[in-house]
């Protein structure tokens, strides 16, 4: 049973190189089975389990449910009632109930031979969990940001290289259409050299002030949701909400950058290239438990001399109507790129640009193209291909977020060693760069 | 014998005045603060005491009041010397004033004297047609398309609208941001670009002559508060021939007393530059160290800045679920050393000395090591040392110690 299920996981392994899938694969299941719409037994099913089973973790599991090449086996949650819920999902889904729970992700790697993960915890979480699960060989879907500090980052990135792991960050917008678009656009010159770019990300959260210690509700492990973050009561801010205490989260900030920092770097193809220098303003609540900056605005400066502005979105005040945005449905948000022949502008509302013609422009190079984020995943884990959003470029678009934030905190000109991840010119910044976990947790090692 | 005694007096008074005013070696505006009368809904003598203490604590002023007699008396001796002073601050709705009096201010201002109008002075004198000039904008007193459009801040614009409808109404009173228009101008600029007000009553639909009118600042009146649903004009400037008015529609104070709005660091702020740049059209006074957020409202009880040493006394003092208000705004003014060494050297000093403290509270010290852990230095270490010992402090000085020893 073991050695079954071993050599299954290997012939998934990304390792064993593509050349072994195809001699395998054919001979398990016909080809027109694979991430189509044929059946795949299941034993020749990718066996996939979720670790943080709330929002989005209940997002991405409905996606892999209806992935016929993927079999939910189980769940892990510090919380019961979201392990039910999932667990009634996939009920759901399969007709019967065949998938475990567990309350400890340590004892699910133990006990659970998967071949690939869904990871979608808080980001205080992230790069504990990302590393112990890369370690034993699976692959995984991890949500984005890739982690909360950028040693922790850049720790997951040396795991997945280490164990050589197929992941695919939740960074979904590179797999619709219109940001495809517009990178494409923008990388084949359609708005000519590129100056500048404006990223706008949601507003800050008002203030809930600070809510009365409140007894953990049943079923919830809250020493274990806090993790490796410093011990405090629980004031009934957990799910979703723990978005907005820096000790978790940096806010609005940290969640969008995952997105339309991405998106503004693949635009750009600076998929592997980091600023040079960061400065800006953050806004910081006066009272209450949340402490995530309310408004916040930095500006990154590039080795090629382009600069990146990353701010809320209510900093960009006056783009309604303006180029072929005839339905005035520009806001703030979304990605900005001003070039030397005019701008494009893509958000989740639409693509826009100064000139119709600019969205016209003949590709030459296309670029990376996936129109299923998950299918992307369960493709690559088959193909041995990387991903549209692979660990080390979430890396670079995470650290840009991580960066502003150091930066506003400090409330100084920072300039960034890309490749020692290093600032050159703050010792006070460089202590930010990570932060010191509560025992008994500790970031472990690449295997 | 006796008049030539209270001369001497006099004459020593004199010389110790003269004395005095060599030594502060500044100049202070003159300010006159009419006040005496409100109509039912507002209570002058609780706003007119806050206005004073609040123009007093900016230093840079000599305030002289003026109150008015009583409501229904005999106004006509009531002609208080306008242009021996550089700025009048009108917090009054009440009596008309009379002929005479309301000459002499149309002359002061029309010769460069600054007025100040507070909250419901622009409910006063709906008949007096250049008192309504210069206030630029007004509401309530029957007053209603022939009093002048109403004003309107819309995509990025002044919206004058000359519809007919009565003039003046407010929601429910609340809490709410404050947007600066004009960033550039002396009042506002350095201040933030969006605030939160504390509780108050945001006056919407006024309307008035408003020419030369430069609105300052906007609120959103909230429909769901049953305001406007619009961008309502709150800080704006008027200019009268040669004099300047500066208006703040914020202010409210019934009959309860409460002065919350009159606490909020933004009016505070406003109303000290404002009356600066009406005296004299510039603005002198500094940043002031503490500023309100688009997030939280900032309460300043005393009506001026925390000092650091309040500041530190007052944190040392937090306890977790309590008030996090000092300690944020010693973090605040930490960033705003903008890496500063000699400044971030001086609040680790402070810190230090916090720490050490047998008076600070153990969740106070926790704040503080997180604190400590990225602008600290060498010389916290051995108070963190002490404080790992300590089980209520052990994990946060442990977290500073990790990263301090880095």
């Amino acid at each position: 049973m073991k050695n079954n299920s071993q050599s299954r996981r290997n012939f998934l392994k990304k390792g064993a190189t593509a050349a072994v899938s195809l001699m395998v694969l054919p001979q398990i299941i016909p080809a027109s089975a694979l991430g189509k719409n044929g059946f795949v037994a299941p034993s020749d099913r990718i066996e996939m389990g979720l670790i943080g089973s709330g929002g989005m973790g209940k997002a991405n599991l409905k996606n892999f449910l209806a992935n016929k090449s993927v079999q939910v086996v189980s769940v892990c949650d510090i919380d019961k009632r979201q392990i039910d819920s999932s667990l009634k999902m996939i009920k759901d889904a399969y007709g019967k109930q065949e998938a475990r729970s567990y309350g400890d992700y340590r004892e699910m790697l133990a006990k659970e031979k998967l071949d690939a993960a869904i990871l979608a915890l808080p980001d205080h979480w992230h790069s504990i969990i990302a590393v112990s699960v890369a370690n034993q060989g699976i692959h995984i879907y991890g949500e984005k940001p890739l982690a909360r500090t950028i040693k922790e980052s850049r720790a997951i990135v040396n795991a997945v290289n280490k164990n050589n792991i197929t992941w695919q960050t939740g960074s979904w917008q590179r797999s619709v259409n219109q940001f495809h678009r517009g990178c494409e656009l923008v990388r084949n010159g359609a708005i000519g050299k590129v100056e500048r770019v404006e990223v706008g990300l949601p507003n800050g959260r008002p203030s809930i002030g600070t809510p009365p210690v409140q007894e953990v509700p049943d079923g919830v492990n809250w020493d274990m949701w806090l993790g490796p973050a410093p011990k405090v009561p629980y004031r009934g801010v957990m799910h979703f909400n723990w978005r907005w205490i820096m000790d978790y989260s940096g806010g609005q900030l940290t969640d969008w950058a995952g997105h339309h920092v991405d998106i503004a770097h693949w635009g750009l193809g600076y998929d592997n290239k980091a600023p040079i220098e960061i400065q800006g303003k953050g806004v910081y609540p006066i009272q209450g438990i949340y402490d995530v900056p309310v408004e916040y605005d930095f500006t990154c400066l590039y080795d090629t001399g382009v600069s990146l502005r990353v701010a809320n979105s209510g900093t960009y005040s006056d783009r309604k109507g303006k180029g072929t945005d005839i339905e005035n449905k520009r806001t703030g948000m979304g990605t900005v790129w001003y070039g030397e022949k005019g701008w494009i502008h893509v958000s989740r509302g639409g693509i826009w640009a100064s000139d119709a013609k600019l969205l016209e422009t003949e590709i030459t190079n296309p670029i990376y193209k996936s129109t299923d984020h998950w299918n992307n995943f369960i493709d690559c884990i088959k193909s041995g291909k990387e991903t549209i959003t692979p660990a080390h470029i979430a890396h670079n678009s995470i650290s840009v977020a991580l960066l502003g934030e150091i930066a506003m905190l400090t409330n100084e000109k920072l300039k960034w060693d890309a490749k020692n991840e290093q600032f050159t010119n703050n010792d006070r910044a460089n202590n930010m760069l990570s932060r010191p976990f509560r025992a008994p947790w500790s970031l472990p090692n690449s295997l | 014998m006796k008049n030539i005694l209270n001369n001497r007096i006099s004459i020593v008074i004199t010389i110790l005045i003269l004395i005095f005013s060599a030594c502060s070696n500044e100049k202070k505006y003159q300010v006159l603060l009419v006040t005496g009368q409100s109509n039912s809904s507002h209570n002058w003598e609780a706003s007119h005491a806050a206005l004073k203490k609040i123009i007093d604590n900016a230093k840079i002023f000599n305030l002289d009041i003026a109150a008015s007699p009583k409501k229904g008396s005999d106004m006509s001796d009531f002609n208080p010397d306008f242009k021996a002073y550089d700025v009048v601050v009108i917090d009054y709705d009440g009596d008309s004033w009379s002929e005479k009096t309301q000459i002499n201010f149309e002359q002061y201002v029309a010769n460069g004297g600054g007025v100040v109008i507070v909250h419901a002075a622009n409910n006063s004198f709906p008949e007096w047609k250049e008192y309504n000039v210069m206030t630029g904008l007004g509401g309530w007193g029957n007053r209603d398309e022939n009093a002048g459009p109403y004003v309107r801040w819309e995509n990025g614009e002044i919206i004058k609208d000359s519809k007919p409808g009565k003039a003046g109404m407010h929601g429910d009173k609340t809490q709410f941001i404050v947007e600066t228009r004009d960033y550039l101008h002396p009042i506002m600029k350095g201040l933030p670009l969006k605030w939160m007000h504390t509780t108050d009553e945001l006056y919407g639909r006024l309307r008035g002559p408003a020419k030369n009118l430069n609105v300052l600042a906007t609120s959103w009146s909230d429909p769901k508060t049953n305001g406007s649903g619009n961008h309502e004009p709150v800080l704006f400037t008027v200019n009268y021939g040669k004099g300047r008015i500066f208006h703040t529609v914020l202010g409210h104070v019934g009959s309860d007393q409460d002065l919350i709005a009159y606490k909020s660091a933004l009016f505070i702020y406003t109303i000290q530059r404002g009356t600066e740049w009406a005296a004299s059209g510039i603005v002198s006074q500094k940043i002031p160290a503490d500023l309100p957020n688009i997030a939280t409202p900032l309460i300043l009880p005393y009506y001026k800045q925390y000092t650091v040493v309040n500041l530190f006394e007052k944190a040392g003092k937090y306890e977790v679920g309590k008030s996090k208000k000092f300690i944020n705004l010693i973090s605040q003014r930490i960033r705003n050393q903008k890496g500063n060494q000699e400044g971030i050297a001086n609040f680790e000093n402070e810190i230090i000395k916090l720490l050490n403290s047998s008076k600070a509270t153990s969740d106070a010290k926790n704040y503080f090591c997180r604190e400590l852990s990225w602008m600290g230095s060498q010389k916290a270490i051995p108070v963190l040392e002490t404080l790992s010992k300590n089980t209520e402090t052990a994990e946060m000085s442990n977290y500073a110690l990790t990263r301090l020893k880095n």
